[in-house]
């Protein structure tokens, strides 16, 4: 497979696509025939690249062959950087570049006389195979379950609401989460009321100018302005997603998705054996198919835990740039922590210096005969803010407090 | 896009050019930089602290003899600050000097409204500059995301309305440089607007080069030894990992106290100025034995 399923029409732009690709490297006689080859192989390639998930659109197709003109083509390397230089825009794609333009270009010398196959692109894998989540996955699959729309009556609400998430039925599912999104947008809207004068930027402050400018004999030389009083506070979110967790996880970032217009910045990582950050995937995708698209991606959703070396990973490659007096952390865990113990100690010990307050979470703490027994949890909890349940709607409405 | 007021460069020119400048590089930075001044694009460079992302800007401003227009975000950088405001203290005292001359109020409105009043912030200076500058937007994922976005938009268009006094065209477009820490994840529409350049730490060889030529007086030796040493270092898991500037700053400190080789005591004592975090300072010198036989220090005392 070297040539992805593309749009067709940018192509067509520049260059009608040709069927039977030159080799493109035995440029030493290089005539006009060949470069017409060359910019098409161009465009193919950057076609190859879209399938691959970089994002380039017509744009980045005239500026590579605007470069083409201006460097020395006729060296593989040249051409290589100058292509990288274009098309990557990040740096995962800076380091997956190097491989797929040799794929590329070998495939493309292999297949100069073959025809063009297009592999069946292959699906993101679901492990639906645990019976207790089925509803779940299948709500985020899509497969949104029409019996239930009938059945959102006032008492079923009520009760949804005190019912652990672990035991909800798989048709009430989709109905508690709606709830939740509804409850969330309140919230979320609650604390959005304190601050709307947000709006009226630059509003002189009379009372402070007036006596500002009593020294200057009242003639106002200087304004002064009220500084619209806005949220500056950040918030964290750490979510564990191990097997253990991730019903309530899909439950909680759900919550907290509606709190992304209030906070200046939310920043959404997912762990269980490493570290994730999905704060941009579930911005651009709505919520299902950003957690459908984690599933996939994370090997280790549904996997087991090690929050200590998750968290300390986060010390180290985020906490330095996203912590500091103005954030909220939040972790949303049960504590069963199969890593070294001494490092989470540490990692939490980082955290709780950078930021404001940690916030954690924990499912079973809903329990009434709860006590912290885990030793993960034991270590992690002197360092606690505050910690809360986290196990059904109502205890979710009772975060707002803290928000 | 070919660009008709600068004569053709060609790649090994700006290799050329960028080492004249003291900028030790590799082919991707120079393809980079080429690439950004022959089409035209801004350029955003990414990587971790003290790799030499700002200088790149600074040399090229050298390099295309013009001048450097520097942009610094920060939290809450918004579009006054950047663009241009009015000097009201000066419009009013004119406005006061002026007050029995007579003049009409249109006149006087545009007297106020002139350039004279008007205080220039980088990217209207920018704009407005008698020769194509060089733009450094420094840092620009410090900034809120309205403004990023607004940035967008005068990047595209190359044009700032001033309601006063109209509409200003871009005299010269500016080459942009803009630099980000990774601090937050930038818009794709702001990538898709440039070309992506991700600067790492150097290999031994490339920060070797940058010593000797930084610092000339140096001992050959001690050169080495330094870069090693920063090498190994930054192997380790620190909290703060040293950047080129720290082994530059380094390197200065011993060539300053004509140390000629690197021994226990020495590195002991000056390791303040490439750590800046005391857990990092305590890690290291916890590990010390081991760095400095993976620099091979403790092998040429015993020669």
């Amino acid at each position: 497979m070297f040539l992805a399923p593309a749009v067709a029409e940018t192509g067509a732009v520049v260059q009608p696509p040709d069927k039977k690709p030159a080799t493109a490297f035995n440029l030493t006689s290089f005539m006009l025939q060949r470069h017409t080859s060359l910019s098409q192989n161009i465009i193919h390639f950057c076609r190859y690249l879209r399938g691959k998930g970089f994002t380039l659109g017509v744009d980045e197709e005239i500026t590579a062959l605007k470069a083409l003109e201006c460097i020395d083509y006729s060296s593989r390397q040249v051409l290589k950087l100058a292509l990288k230089a274009i098309c990557c825009k990040s740096q995962k794609q800076l380091h997956e570049f190097d491989a797929l333009f040799n794929d590329y270009w070998q495939e493309l010398g292999k297949a100069v006389d073959a025809k063009v196959k297009t592999g069946p692109e292959k699906k993101i894998q679901t492990n639906g195979k645990d019976a207790s989540f089925t509803s779940l996955k299948s709500w985020l699959n899509g497969h949104r379950n029409q019996e239930t729309e009938e059945m959102a009556v006032y008492s079923v609400q009520e009760s949804l609401t005190k019912k652990d998430f672990s035991a909800v039925p798989d048709d009430e599912v989709d109905e508690l989460m709606r709830n939740i999104k509804a409850l969330s947008k309140r919230l979320a809207a609650h604390i959005n009321r304190r601050y709307q004068r947000d709006n009226h930027a630059n509003i002189p402050d009379l009372r402070r100018t007036l006596r500002k400018n009593m020294r200057r004999g009242g003639e106002l030389l200087d304004i002064v302005f009220h500084q619209p009083k806005r949220n500056r506070t950040k918030l964290v979110i750490l979510c564990d997603v191990s097997k253990s967790m991730d019903l309530y996880a899909a439950f909680l970032l759900q919550f907290m998705y509606a709190f992304q217009q209030v906070y200046k910045r939310v920043e959404t990582f997912a762990f269980s054996t490493g570290l994730q950050r999905i704060t941009t995937l579930l911005k651009q995708r709505d919520f299902a198919t950003a957690m459908q698209w984690v599933q996939g991606q994370n090997q280790g959703w549904g996997g087991g835990t090690k929050i200590g070396e998750s968290l300390h990973r986060f010390t180290e490659d985020y906490a330095g740039q996203l912590l500091d007096k103005r954030t909220i952390v939040i972790i949303m865990s049960d504590g069963w922590d199969t890593g070294d113990i001494p490092v989470l100690q540490h990692s939490m010990e980082t955290i709780r210096n950078k930021c404001r307050k940690i916030i954690w979470l924990n499912p079973l703490a809903g329990y009434h005969a709860y006590s912290p027994g885990v030793a993960g949890m034991k270590a992690a909890l002197p360092y606690v803010h505050v910690f809360a349940p986290a196990h059904n709607a109502e205890s979710l409405r009772r975060l707002g407090q803290w928000l | 896009m070919a660009n008709t007021h600068q004569p053709q460069l060609n790649l090994t020119d700006i290799e050329q050019m960028l080492r004249r400048q003291g900028y030790i590089t590799d082919d991707a930075v120079a393809m980079s930089v080429f690439l950004s001044l022959q089409l035209n694009k801004p350029l955003l460079v990414e990587g971790p602290a003290g790799v030499g992302k700002t200088e790149i800007a600074k040399v090229m401003a050298r390099a295309l003899q013009t001048d450097l227009i520097r942009l610094q975000c920060y939290e809450g950088l918004d579009a006054t600050h950047a663009l241009y405001e009015w000097n009201y203290q000066r419009q009013l005292l004119h406005l006061k000097m002026t007050e029995h001359d007579g003049q009409s109020v249109t006149e006087k409105e545009k007297t106020i409204f002139s350039d004279e009043f008007l205080m220039k912030r980088p990217l209207l200076q920018a704009i407005t500059h008698h020769k194509k500058p060089v733009l450094l937007i420094d840092e620009i994922d410090r900034s809120d995301e309205e403004f990023e976005s607004f940035l967008l938009e005068v990047l595209s268009d190359w044009q700032i309305t001033i309601p006063e006094t109209g509409t200003i065209k871009a005299t010269n477009i500016p080459q942009v440089i803009l630099t980000g820490n990774r601090t937050r994840e930038l818009s794709e529409a702001l990538r898709r607007r440039c070309l992506y350049l991700y600067i790492d730490y150097p290999d031994f060889e490339k920060e070797w080069l940058v010593v000797k030529s930084k610092v000339p007086e140096i001992d050959t030796k001690l050169a080495e030894q330094i870069t090693r040493f920063m090498q190994a270092l930054r192997q380790m898991k620190l909290e703060k990992t040293p950047g080129v500037a720290e082994t530059l700053d380094w390197a200065m400190a011993l060539a300053a106290l004509h140390i000629d080789y690197l021994d226990r005591s020495v590195i002991e004592q000056t390791l303040g100025v490439i750590l800046k975090d005391w857990r990092d300072t305590r890690q290291a010198q916890l590990s010390l034995s081991e760095l400095m036989e993976k620099t091979g220090i403790i092998s040429k005392i015993e020669l």
